[in-house]
């Protein structure tokens, strides 16, 4: 992955106040603003899922440099969502969800670079998981 | 590699390019690669991409002068309300990126046979780029409309030169493969009838002082807002009138041939 991405990823990522899992708690209020059917899928407590997403999210911008492993695990993930009944069109307001957390979160803070950066990885992040459920769905293996 | 893009120049998004030359793009099989792209697999199943594609390429189709807006996309594509701001909702700007993944993987798996669709980053007019030089993709033949020479003289003689010239250049031009050469006469009755207009107009003028023959010669775009694509002054001595005619005729052949890349044309692919 280009250097100046993964730069830029960490870069933002590291401005995200953590405490409480806030900016991924805004996260789900966003994404089920704009997809409500998707809130059904989501068993659990937000605070909970909250929290997940964060340790996710930290996760894989501390594997950007291990790309083999980073498409592995988002298959894993991919798969494991195309279970849960995720459609491809549903990226689309996750993907939304994520830009508006960081938006909402950092203000002036999250630059056109940023966003560039973030815009393209979740392509190459939500490619990886459709490929994942795709495979599974060919397979019959969803977790 | 020829770059052809109904937007690579300004909003002429009719338009193919080959190497600066506007060509008409031949629509037809853009849509039929879409259709070829939109029924694959990687689309069938990605309803939104798959009518945010055809949103954008169906709009630089039908609609060239326009451009692709954001907020356009949301409101078509994405069932945004008309107070939807994208900046609030980055939606399309997601999904733009995912597309062009989507593209990128189709295009791995089914390589294309003509002409393959980009949307370059920062916009979302997209290009048409065809495969190996393809000009399949390129839609009808070329146009040039040849008025008769001016002659700036009050010579009778001069006048004859002239004449006679214009008929030669048209004779030579109209050899050419892929080269369709309108007289002003048929360009007259072209007037009463609906249809495209040539693409180029080859002007010339001619002054003699002696026996030396000064002929500044211009081709123009007519479908690219008039500018000028070749100028040319040829030199020439008057030793007999008719060779001297065929001797410029055939260096103006084959100064618009190259100008219009006629070999290209005719040696890439059949025009369809």
């Amino acid at each position: 992955m280009d250097t100046i991405i993964i730069r830029h990823l960490r870069e933002s990522l590291a401005l995200l106040p953590m405490e409480n899992f806030g900016p991924a708690n805004e996260f789900y209020r966003r994404l089920f603003e704009l997809a409500p059917e998707v809130r059904p899928m989501f068993n659990r407590e937000i605070g909970l899922q909250a929290k997940k997403f964060s340790e996710m999210l930290a996760w894989i911008i501390a594997n950007l440099d291990r790309p083999d492993e980073l498409s592995s695990e988002m298959r894993a993930l991919g798969a494991r969502h195309g279970g849960y009944g995720v459609t491809i069109d549903q990226y689309a307001p996750i993907g939304s969800a994520l830009m508006w957390m960081f938006q909402h979160t950092l203000g002036d803070r999250f630059t056109p670079e940023m966003e560039e950066a973030w815009l393209e990885f979740y392509a190459f992040l939500s490619f990886e998981m459709e490929r994942g459920a795709r495979e599974a769905a060919t397979t019959g293996t969803h977790p | 590699m020829i770059q052809v893009g109904i937007d690579i120049i300004g909003a002429l998004a009719d338009r193919a390019t080959e190497g600066g030359v506007l060509l008409p793009l031949n629509t037809a099989l853009v849509s039929h690669h879409l259709d070829q792209a939109l029924n694959s697999p990687l689309f069938r199943h990605a309803e939104r991409q798959a009518r945010f594609l055809r949103f954008v390429v169906d709009s630089a189709l039908h609609s060239p002068e326009s451009t692709i807006k954001e907020f356009d996309i949301g409101i078509a594509v994405y069932d945004r309300r008309s107070d939807y701001d994208p900046r609030m909702d980055p939606i399309v700007r997601v999904e733009a990126a995912r597309l062009r993944a989507r593209l990128r993987e189709y295009y791995e798996v089914t390589p294309p046979e003509h002409v393959r669709i980009d949307i370059p980053k920062g916009r979302y007019v997209p290009v048409f780029i065809p495969v190996n030089g393809d000009l399949a993709v390129v839609n009808t033949d070329l146009s040039v409309l040849v008025p008769p020479f001016r002659c700036l003289s009050a010579d009778l003689g001069d006048h004859n030169f002239c004449d006679g010239l214009t008929e030669e250049v048209l004779h030579k031009l109209a050899q050419v493969p892929g080269l369709r050469v309108i007289t002003q006469s048929v360009a007259a009755r072209l007037e009463q009838i609906e249809g495209p207009k040539p693409h180029y107009l080859l002007e010339a003028s001619v002054r003699r002082a002696g026996t030396e023959i000064r002929l500044v010669l211009q081709l123009m775009e007519l479908t690219g807002g008039g500018s000028t694509h070749f100028s040319k002054i040829y030199q020439a001595t008057i030793n007999e009138i008719f060779t001297t005619q065929e001797q410029l005729a055939e260096e103006i052949r084959r100064d618009i041939s190259a100008a219009l890349h006629i070999r290209k044309r005719v040696t890439g692919a059949s025009t369809s």
